[in-house]
C-alpha cells in the first residue's frame, strides 16, 4: 500500500467528532492489512491498535474526527444545521454535502440565498440558524428520510495538485493518522524495538476528550502527537506559520516535554528529514494538551504537519510532509530505546 | 434521439466560461449534425436553420446561451498562486474553498482561504471578497506555476453532477447548458413548422451573443431559454419565493432586461393551458435575458423568455427539477407550432 492511497483511503470515509464509525472501520482495515496488530475502541470510539505489547509503551497519536455539520430541523424539503467543531460558514453556500441518514448516506447542497432575498442593509454573512440544507426532496419524502442528529460532512473529492501536493476534506487530521499508521509500519518491518501502541482519537474538534481517555486506557510512558499546523499561504503572515514541503513542524511549548521535542529535532538532523519549529507560549491547542495531563501525567512531543485552507473542504498537505512525519516518528522510538 | 437528462448532463460538465466556448459550440455542431443547416457567426453562435413539417409563416428563433459564469487568471505570484478575475456575476461565497478547473487541459487547482482560526472575530463575520480569492495549484513557486498556466486561462468549477431527492438534477452550469440541451433535443425532434435556433456567446457578460445572432437572423418573434432563480427555500415567504422548483415553466411578462411581448406572454400561456402542460409567472421582477439584446437588435424582434426555475444560479450547484425540463421540451415544442406557423 502506497502512503497516498492509505491517506486518500482514511479521507474518504466520514467522522465528525462524536461520529467517528467509519472513519475508524477503514482505519482498523488498513491496520490489519499492514499487519500492525490487535485493535481495541474506546468506550468514547478512539482506537488503540498495539503495534508492540509491553508496559509503559510509547503512544503515537492522532485525531481520528474532522469538523462537520448537525441536522437540528427538517423543514419542508430542507434541514436546518448547525456546526461541529469551528467551521467557516462563509464559504459553504453551493457546497456539496452528505447526510448520514438512519437509511444511509444522502447527498444535499447547501442552500445559498438568492440575490433578491439579500438584506440589502447588512452585508453580514448569513447566521448558522438562517442556513439550510438542500435536499432536492418534496417535505414529505424530507420527513421520511431526515431527522435531526444526523450528521453531515461536506463533499469534496481527493485532488492531486501539482508538485507533490493533495487537497480534500478532513486532512485535518487523517494527514496526521496516515502518518502514525505510516510510522506503525515503518517500526513493523524494522523490528519494533519497543512497546509501542498507536492511537486514533475521536473528539478533538469538540475538546480532545478522545485523546485523554484514550491516553489514560493505554497508560503510555510516553506520546508522540501529530496533528497539522498553519501552512504559509496568501494573507497569513508568515512568522505564524510553517511552509508546505519543509518537513513536520516540531512543537517547542511549555507544556511539552523539551528531551522528546530536542529527542525529535536530533532525530532528524542525524538522518537528514527536513523539519520546523513551532513554538507556542503555553499549551498547543491540539491532543498533546489533555494527553499530558492523563493520570500521573505523560510525557508528549508534537509533531505538525503543514496544512493550508484548514477547516475547508479543500484542506492542502505535502505528501512529503506527511511520510517525513511517519520518519521522524519512527526514528525517534527507535532511538529513544538505544 | 438523446435523452435530455444525459444532454443536459454532458453539456453541463464542458468548460465554456464567456468567450471561450469551443468545447460547448463544438460538442453542440456534432449533436446536431444531419437534423439541420447549421453555420457559425464571427463571434462564435451557431446559428441553426431547422426544416420543420410546414414552412414557417413567421421567422421565429429560439436561442440559448453557451456561455458559463467562471473565472479568469489574471496574474501569476512570486508564490506560485494564481491571481483571478471573476468572468460574469460570481460571489465570492461560491467560490471560495472549491476545486476548480484550469486552462484547456483542465488542470486542478484550488480556491483557498485564510483559516478562520486566524481571523480577528471581526474579519470572520466579513463576507468573503473576490479581491483576496486566489488559485493554488500546488506550485510551489512562480517558475513552477508559469509552466502550468497564464495570464488569460480560463477557470471553471469543477462539474459535479448529481441527481438527488425527488428528482432533481444538480451541477454547474445548468445556466444555460439546460436551455441548451432544449434546443439540441427540439433540433432532433420533427417540428411542425421550420425553426431558427441560435447558440449563443457570451450571455454573462453582456448579451452580446445574442445581439448579433438576432441581427443574422432577423426574427419576427424570439423565445429565449433560459434558466431564473427560484426562491423556494424554506421559511421564504411566499411573495419572495418569485417562482418555484417543479411547478413548470417560467414565462415572465417582465424582468430587468425587458418587458416581454404582451401577445407572446398571453399566447405563450393559453397554449400551455390547451397541452395541460404546468407552467408559472415570475412573481417578481428580478433578473434578466438576453432578450434585452434581442429585442432592440436590426428593427427590433418581439420577444419572450421561457425559462426553467432554477436554485443556486451562478454556482457550481445550480438545482433543477427534472419534470420542469420534460415539461419546458413540450412546452417549446408547442410554442414552435403556435409562433412560427
Amino acid at each position: 500500500m502506497e502512503l497516498a492511497q492509505l491517506l486518500q483511503r482514511l479521507c474518504a470515509a466520514p467522522g465528525p467528532s462524536g461520529r467517528e464509525d467509519a472513519a475508524r472501520d477503514e482505519a482498523e482495515k488498513i491496520v490489519n492489512e499492514l499487519g500492525l496488530g490487535p485493535c481495541q475502541v474506546t468506550p468514547l470510539g478512539s482506537l488503540l491498535c498495539t503495534l508492540k505489547p509491553g508496559s509503559r509503551p510509547v503512544m503515537l497519536e492522532a485525531h481520528l474526527d474532522q469538523i462537520g455539520l448537525v441536522v437540528t430541523r427538517v423543514e419542508e424539503g430542507f434541514l436546518r444545521f448547525h456546526r461541529i467543531g469551528g467551521s467557516d460558514r462563509r464559504l459553504l453556500p453551493a457546497q456539496r454535502v452528505t447526510v448520514r441518514t438512519a437509511g444511509g448516506p444522502r447527498p444535499g447542497v447547501v442552500a445559498s440565498v438568492p440575490p433578491h432575498l439579500k438584506d440589502p442593509d447588512s452585508d453580514k454573512p448569513p447566521r448558522w440558524e438562517d442556513m439550510l440544507i438542500d435536499t432536492g426532496c418534496t417535505p414529505e419524502t424530507a420527513k421520511k428520510l431526515f431527522a435531526p442528529g444526523d450528521t453531515i460532512t461536506v463533499d469534496g473529492a481527493y485532488v492531486q495538485l501539482a508538485g507533490g501536493r493533495v487537497a480534500c476534506p478532513a486532512l485535518d487530521d487523517r494527514a496526521g493518522c496516515a502518518a502514525v499508521l505510516w510510522a506503525g509500519k515503518l517500526l513493523a518491518e524494522a523490528g519494533c524495538p519497543a512497546p509501542v501502541t498507536l492511537a486514533l482519537c475521536s473528539f478533538e474538534e469538540i475538546g480532545g476528550h478522545g485523546a485523554a481517555t484514550a491516553a489514560f486506557a493505554a497508560r503510555p510512558g510516553s506520546c508522540y502527537a501529530v496533528d497539522v499546523s498553519f501552512a504559509e499561504a496568501p494573507g497569513i503572515a508568515p512568522e505564524k506559520c510553517g511552509r508546505l514541503g519543509a518537513g513536520p513542524m516540531i512543537g517547542i511549548a511549555p507544556i511539552l516535554n523539551r528531551t522528546l521535542t530536542a529527542g525529535l529535532r536530533d532525530a532528524a538532523a542525524a538522518n537528514g528529514i527536513p523539519c520546523q519549529v513551532e513554538v507556542m507560549g503555553g499549551d498547543t491547542g491540539t491532543d498533546a494538551d489533555g494527553i499530558v495531563a492523563t493520570a500521573g501525567g505523560i510525557p508528549t512531543g508534537l509533531l505538525s504537519i503543514p496544512l493550508r485552507n484548514m477547516h475547508t473542504p479543500v484542506e492542502e498537505v505535502e505528501l512529503q510532509d506527511v511520510e517525513n512525519t511517519a520518519r521522524l516518528m519512527a526514528l525517534a522510538v527507535m532511538g529513544g530505546t538505544k | 434521439m438523446m435523452d435530455l437528462v444525459e444532454l443536459t448532463r454532458e453539456l453541463a460538465a464542458l468548460p465554456g466560461i464567456s468567450g471561450d466556448e469551443g468545447l460547448v459550440a463544438t460538442y453542440i455542431t456534432e449533436c446536431i449534425k444531419g437534423h439541420c443547416d447549421y453555420k457559425i457567426d464571427p463571434l462564435g453562435n451557431i446559428i441553426a436553420h431547422k426544416k420543420g413539417a410546414a414552412p414557417a409563416g413567421h421567422t421565429l428563433m429560439l436561442s440559448a446561451h453557451m456561455d458559463e459564469v467562471g473565472l479568469t487568471v489574471c496574474r501569476v505570484c512570486d508564490d506560485g498562486t494564481l491571481k483571478v478575475h471573476a468572468v460574469g456575476g460570481v460571489d465570492a461565497a461560491v467560490v471560495t474553498g472549491r476545486r476548480v478547473l484550469v486552462g484547456s487541459k483542465g488542470l486542478p487547482g484550488i480556491t483557498g482561504i485564510v483559516p478562520i482560526h486566524l481571523l480577528e472575530k471581526e474579519d470572520a463575520e466579513k463576507p468573503l471578497k473576490l479581491d483576496s480569492l486566489y488559485i493554488d495549484i500546488g506550485a510551489a513557486d512562480k517558475a513552477a506555476a508559469e509552466k502550468l498556466a497564464a495570464p488569460g486561462d480560463s477557470v471553471t468549477f469543477e462539474p459535479g453532477w448529481a441527481e438527488l431527492g425527488d428528482g432533481m438534477l444538480m451541477g454547474k452550469a445548468l445556466d444555460d447548458r439546460a436551455g441548451c440541451a432544449l434546443l439540441v433535443k427540439l433540433i432532433q425532434s420533427d417540428l411542425p413548422c421550420d425553426c431558427v435556433f441560435a447558440f449563443t456567446v457570451q450571455e454573462e457578460i453582456g448579451c452580446i451573443g445574442g445581439r448579433t445572432a438576432a441581427f443574422a437572423v432577423r426574427p419576427e418573434f424570439s423565445l429565449v431559454v433560459e434558466t431564473t432563480t427560484a426562491g423556494d427555500l424554506a421559511g421564504v415567504p411566499a411573495d419572495k419565493k418569485v417562482c418555484s422548483v417543479g411547478a413548470g415553466p417560467v414565462i415572465p411578462f417582465m424582468d430587468r432586461g425587458a418587458v416581454y411581448d404582451a401577445g407572446m406572454y398571453r399566447r405563450a400561456r393559453a397554449v400551455a393551458g390547451d397541452n395541460n402542460i404546468p407552467c408559472q409567472t415570475k412573481e417578481g421582477v428580478y433578473g434578466g435575458t438576453e432578450a434585452r439584446s434581442v429585442q432592440q437588435t436590426a428593427a427590433g424582434a418581439r420577444v419572450l423568455a421561457v425559462s426553467l426555475p432554477c436554485r443556486y444560479l451562478h454556482s457550481p450547484s445550480c438545482l433543477l427539477a427534472r419534470r420542469d425540463l420534460e415539461a419546458e421540451y413540450k412546452l417549446l415544442l408547442a410554442l414552435i407550432g403556435e409562433f412560427a406557423g
